[in-house]
């Protein structure tokens, strides 16, 4: 498993919108699982709602992890998305 | 409060026993969603909840654990809804809604019921008629619909009325329900709801001061004896307007001391002459102004008038000293008069009032405290600069809303765009109290906003430290 961690810089947090979007970009990489770990929790990436519940905010650290498939390239992909959520 | 409506009964139609499996009825209501997400966005949202694998996953361990499927979705809805319940985020919490309605729908649905709204089909602003309402059921009404509930069994401590009152739904117990009719027009009167009560009683429970808006002695001693704790807003208007000579000093002195006697030794917010825009003094020459609401009005008019602006304060001053005189025990953690400039944009503005006060009394600042309402933009921008020279800060809304929104409040054809609860005027109302409480001065809101049952727990929430009400 690759994984890495980053700080969220979106100044209102991860809310719904830029969080459908992660789904959608994580449902897209069928032969890897992503999952986020906040505050001692690790949830599947691929559900809004887990990811809601993590209730992420600016400046939140987060840990992005990556099982199968191409790992690096999901976790790059994944990686630049959220350093590019700005809203 | 008291609203009427078309009468829906509740009856209920379950037996108890799930007519469907979970797995059957998420085919039903996927298949009923995405039909819907067609044409509302709202649906759509919906259905991504619905397809969301931690929704499937919690009630299928719920079932794997052995739990019936009734049980185990009734589980799977309470620990993701308090997940969301207790994220500190307004809009967060806010989908946790979205998850309710959507766990309403699984519900109807493994019921038996195929109606969208849940436990049964509710038209846009019915009275929900019921002998009594469970704790289960309040996952099975479609809340939205409903204008007002009446009920024959039940307490204002149950479930369902504190989800009711939360939503400001009226909500009536111990009613006689009995030959009421599906349509027949009812009536639901309920005090806790949309009536003054209920703010007092939010502002309490949430530790704030409880001001009132007073225009003149009777609305102040009025609200006094209602239990105020101050008076947030302390129009002068009266005093100026409706005659034909500028007050005297000794004239406004002894008012302002009565006030303040009122008060008991409370907080008396008194706001310096608030004329120009629509407010014209016959005794003080005013020429027409293409636009009188960006014109000379508020301290800009009285900073143009300096000789009856000092009049004011003089009294103000003497009033003050008056009161110290015969109560120094009220003065003992600073004076209770609260003196207020309206319709400040700049910081300047300030400093020549405190000019103004120590060439009247270099001892002001122990017989008033000089603050200022937050009514343009200017001054949500500046807000520290004016953070700076201010004891204190009042939100005006009314103003604040018509300037931030570009907005005339008695154009109808923008009234779409007055709305004091739009995101740019809640944005500066936040910035206003951040600045506030970072520089160590309360803030406080004196638009008829605090008197609004809808705005009273969004401006708690925004930390407003008082709250001054219309009336009580």
């Amino acid at each position: 498993m690759e994984s890495r961690k980053v700080i969220l810089s979106a100044p209102d947090g991860l809310h719904a919108r830029p969080a459908g979007e992660l789904v959608k970009l994580v449902k897209g990489f069928t032969g890897s699982s992503v999952s986020i770990t906040a505050g001692g929790r690790t949830v599947n990436a691929a559900s809004m709602l887990s990811l809601l519940s993590l209730g992420l905010k600016c400046g939140s650290e987060l840990e992005i992890g990556v099982h199968g498939g191409d790992e690096a390239a999901v976790l790059d992909a994944v990686t630049s998305f959220i350093q590019s959520i700005n809203a | 409060m008291k609203v009427s409506g078309p009468a829906k009964l509740w009856e209920k139609k379950r037996s108890g026993a799930a007519v469907r499996s979970f797995d059957e009825s998420y085919g039903l209501v996927h298949a009923e969603l995405a039909r819907q997400a067609e044409t509302e966005p709202v649906f759509a949202a919906h259905l991504e909840i619905l397809e969301d694998p931690m929704l499937q996953d919690a009630v299928h361990d719920g079932i794997a654990s052995g739990l019936s499927e009734p049980a185990a979705l009734e589980a799977a809805r309470g620990s993701i809804v308090s997940m969301f319940d207790s994220i500190d985020d307004e809009y967060l919490r806010a989908r946790a809604d979205d998850v309710r309605d959507v766990f309403a729908r699984l519900g109807a649905a493994m019921c038996g019921d195929d109606t969208s709204s849940g436990g049964i089909l509710l038209t846009k602003g019915c009275i929900l008629v019921a002998d009594e309402l469970l704790p289960s059921d309040t996952s099975l009404i479609d809340f939205a619909s409903v204008a007002g509930i009446l009920c024959h069994r039940g307490s204002t401590t149950s479930h369902v009325c504190i989800i009711a009152h939360s939503k400001g739904i009226p909500m009536q117990m111990g009613a006689d329900i009995s030959g009421i009719h599906d349509g027949d027009i009812v009536e639901v009167d309920d005090p806790l709801v949309g009536g003054i009560g209920d703010i007092v009683s939010r502002i309490r429970a949430a530790g704030r001061k409880l001001y009132i808006n007073a225009g003149n002695l009777d609305d102040l001693c009025e609200g006094m004896a209602a239990g105020a704790d101050g008076v947030g807003l302390f129009r002068t208007e009266f005093l100026f307007l409706r005659r034909d000579s500028i007050p005297g000093r000794d004239e406004q002195r002894a008012i302002y001391r009565d006030a303040l006697l009122a008060c008991g030794g409370k907080p008396l917010t008194l706001r310096t002459l608030d004329v120009g825009g629509d407010k014209q003094l016959p005794y003080v020459p005013m020429p027409a102004e293409e636009n009188p609401f960006l014109g000379l009005r508020g301290i800009r008019f009285c900073l143009a008038n300096l000789d009856l602006f000092r009049l004011q304060l003089g009294g103000a001053l003497d009033a003050a000293g008056d009161v110290r005189r015969m109560h120094a025990e009220w003065f003992a953690d600073g004076s209770p008069l609260r003196l207020m400039l309206p319709m400040v944009c700049r910081a300047d503005e300030i400093r020549q009032v405190k000019d103004i006060l120590c060439s009247l009394d270099p001892d002001y600042g122990n017989l008033l405290s000089l603050g200022i309402m937050i009514e343009t933009p200017a001054a949500v921008l500046d807000v520290e600069s004016l953070a700076s020279e201010s004891a204190f800060f009042s939100v005006g809304t009314n103003d604040l809303t018509q300037y931030v929104m570009a907005a005339d409040r008695g154009n109808g054809s923008v009234a779409y765009l007055y709305d004091p609860m739009a995101s740019p005027v809640l944005k500066a109302l936040d910035i206003t109290v951040k600045a506030a409480h970072s520089a160590g001065i309360p803030v406080g809101i004196c638009g008829e906003l605090a008197s609004d049952v809808r705005a009273v727990p969004v401006l708690l929430d925004l930390g407003f430290d008082s709250l001054s009400l219309s009336r009580l």
